[in-house]
């Protein structure tokens, strides 16, 4: 049997060379190719993240935090909000009155603030100090208005855990890592009739 | 003897200590769920739920279904009624149209996607005109599906969520600059209906969410509702405000209009009464002329049968409301988008 590469089951020497060559090329390209990447991600640090479309505000986020007083917080697009007079994540279902009275106020926690605009509008401002993230008001802005209100990892407060408790709690995975330097995922106005 | 005694008790106490280190243990992994499957522990007051709301009495379900029309759209958005009961569904940039009893007819491709259209009956001088409602446009359709014209854009503001046909105007309700716009059968704006303007007691409609629908009665007003104020006005094609005659108020209770803001759509019977939908607790009801409730057609148990999908937060899981149509047999069409589906109902004796 004839080989032009092989004498018998050895190598020449300029088969040899060449196999080293490409092999050298392979592993260069394969180390450049890996430096290129460890250089691109380097000094890109992480941070955690609640996608707003997958969250289901299930209260997980307000319990699971390894924080005394949870890093999620409820927060407002404001120009998704239809400024409703009778808005649905601060009343409850069927209020007695429209008016700021508890009893009519659907936060657990009184933690959202409602002021006055002009006839027959009304801006909603969360207090982040009394919100304890639990979403209540998300599923009520869900089930009947725009869905403005929704949850967010405060950077101010997270400590960034390597394994973040709510991440691993959250039932709809809805948790991601972001870059730390755009460490917020935003609603904007994106619904439609 | 004492030497084999203190050793049965070193063992017996390391036997002990292991046994409880494993017990502990056991229940520590027991009830320190990480996952989240034991739910979040918060008291019961931080739930939140309509389902208290879903019930309909009885006395209200006069209407039963009679047929379904499966309507292969993956988001059907609207559906009106032509010549001969034929039903038109509009959605996925496409509108479909079918024999009363199901059977396809035809289906026309569209180059966006669809909000409302209307069908102009028999008594019109162009019968069987189909009116495509986009966001910014109207664009009209022979019979034979064929265009026979395409409207100029309205401003970028505009939201067109709405449709009603008189004899020579054509109604559009405009979400986004909250008003009806009538047009001549040319496109041409010619007037302006409900823009605030308080010296002539109009107080302006109220929009929260992009639904805003108009109809019009054989009395000649305009139906169109106020959402935010959950009620339905009355308006003259000419823009006259008929104050005394505005019906609807606010409440999850069945004789009023849930939420921010409903109801979501509306229609009209032969006899004058209206036909509501509402979003949230989707249920289609009829009231009277008054506005006093007259019946149910579907209620939440009908179109919602999972009542945790009301309080959806996922913008892709969320229901989006059911419309409604009437035919000439005074028979009222929902456009059921969970189902899929156009639902007949009729009314019972």
């Amino acid at each position: 049997m004839s080989n032009s590469r092989t004498t018998g089951s050895r190598l020449d020497r300029r088969a040899f060379l060449g196999d080293v060559v490409r092999g050298a090329g392979v592993v260069g390209l394969g180390g450049g190719a890996a430096a290129l990447a460890a250089a691109k991600g380097q000094g890109r640090e992480l941070v955690w993240q609640i996608d707003p479309h997958a969250c289901t505000a299930c209260g997980n986020c307000a319990t699971y935090c390894v924080l005394g007083e949870s890093a999620v917080k409820c927060v407002h697009s404001y120009g998704m909000c239809g400024y409703c007079e009778l808005c649905t994540g601060f009343f409850e279902a069927e209020p007695l009155a429209l008016d700021t009275g508890a009893e009519n106020q659907l936060c657990p926690t009184g933690a959202i603030l409602r002021e006055f605009i002009e006839d027959p509008y009304y801006e909603y401002h969360i207090d982040e100090s009394l919100c304890i993230g639990c979403g209540k008001c998300v599923k009520g802005c869900s089930a009947f208005g725009n869905a403005s209100l929704y949850l967010q990892v405060m950077h101010d407060r997270c400590e960034n855990c390597n394994e973040c408790a709510i991440a691993v709690a959250c039932p709809s995975e809805a948790f991601r890592r972001v870059p730390a330097d755009r460490p917020y995922l935003l609603k904007h106005q994106d619904h439609d009739a | 003897m004492n030497k084999s005694a203190n050793l049965s008790i070193s063992t017996l106490l390391i036997g002990a200590v292991v046994t409880v280190a494993v017990v502990v243990a056991a229940v520590a992994v027991w009830a320190i769920r990480p996952h989240g499957e034991l739910g979040s522990g918060l008291p019961g007051t931080f739930g939140y739920s309509v389902e208290e709301f879903t019930d309909v009495p009885a006395e209200w379900l006069r209407w039963r279904e009679g047929s379904s029309i499966p309507v292969d759209l993956a988001q059907p958005r609207a559906v009106a009624v032509g010549a001969n009961d034929a039903v038109y569904v509009a959605g996925d940039r496409a509108v479909v149209s079918f024999h009363p009893d199901g059977e396809l007819l035809d289906r026309i491709q569209l180059d966006a996607e669809p909000r409302r259209l209307a069908i102009t009956g028999e008594d019109h001088a162009r019968p069987g005109l189909m009116y495509v409602v986009f966001d910014r446009h109207v664009e009209v359709y022979r019979s034979d599906g064929t265009r026979d014209a395409s409207w100029p854009a309205l401003e970028q503001r505009a939201a067109l969520t709405g449709i009603a046909l008189g004899g020579d105007d054509v109604f559009l309700a405009d979400a986004g600059r909250r008003v009806v716009l009538r047009c001549d059968l040319d496109g041409n704006v010619v007037g302006e209906i409900g823009r605030r303007d308080e010296q002539r007691g109009i107080f302006g409609f109220v929009i929260p969410s992009p639904y805003f629908d108009v109809a019009l009665g054989a009395d000649g007003l305009l139906r169109v509702v106020n959402p935010g104020r959950h009620r339905i006005e009355y308006y003259t094609q000419d823009g006259y405000f008929e104050q005394p005659l505005v019906w609807g108020r606010p409440g999850v209770a069945i004789e009023g209009f849930c939420g921010c803001c409903n109801p979501a759509s509306i229609a009209l019977l032969p006899d004058g009464r209206t036909v509501t939908s509402e979003k949230g607790i989707p249920r289609v009801k009829v009231y009277t002329e008054q506005g006093d409730l007259h019946s149910v057609v579907a209620g939440p148990a009908d179109l919602a049968p999972d009542a945790a999908a009301l309080v959806e937060t996922r913008t892709d899981y969320r229901l989006r409301p059911p419309m409604v149509a009437v035919d000439s047999r005074a028979r009222v069409l929902v456009l059921d988008p969970a189902l899929g589906a156009v639902r007949v109902f009729e009314e019972m004796e």
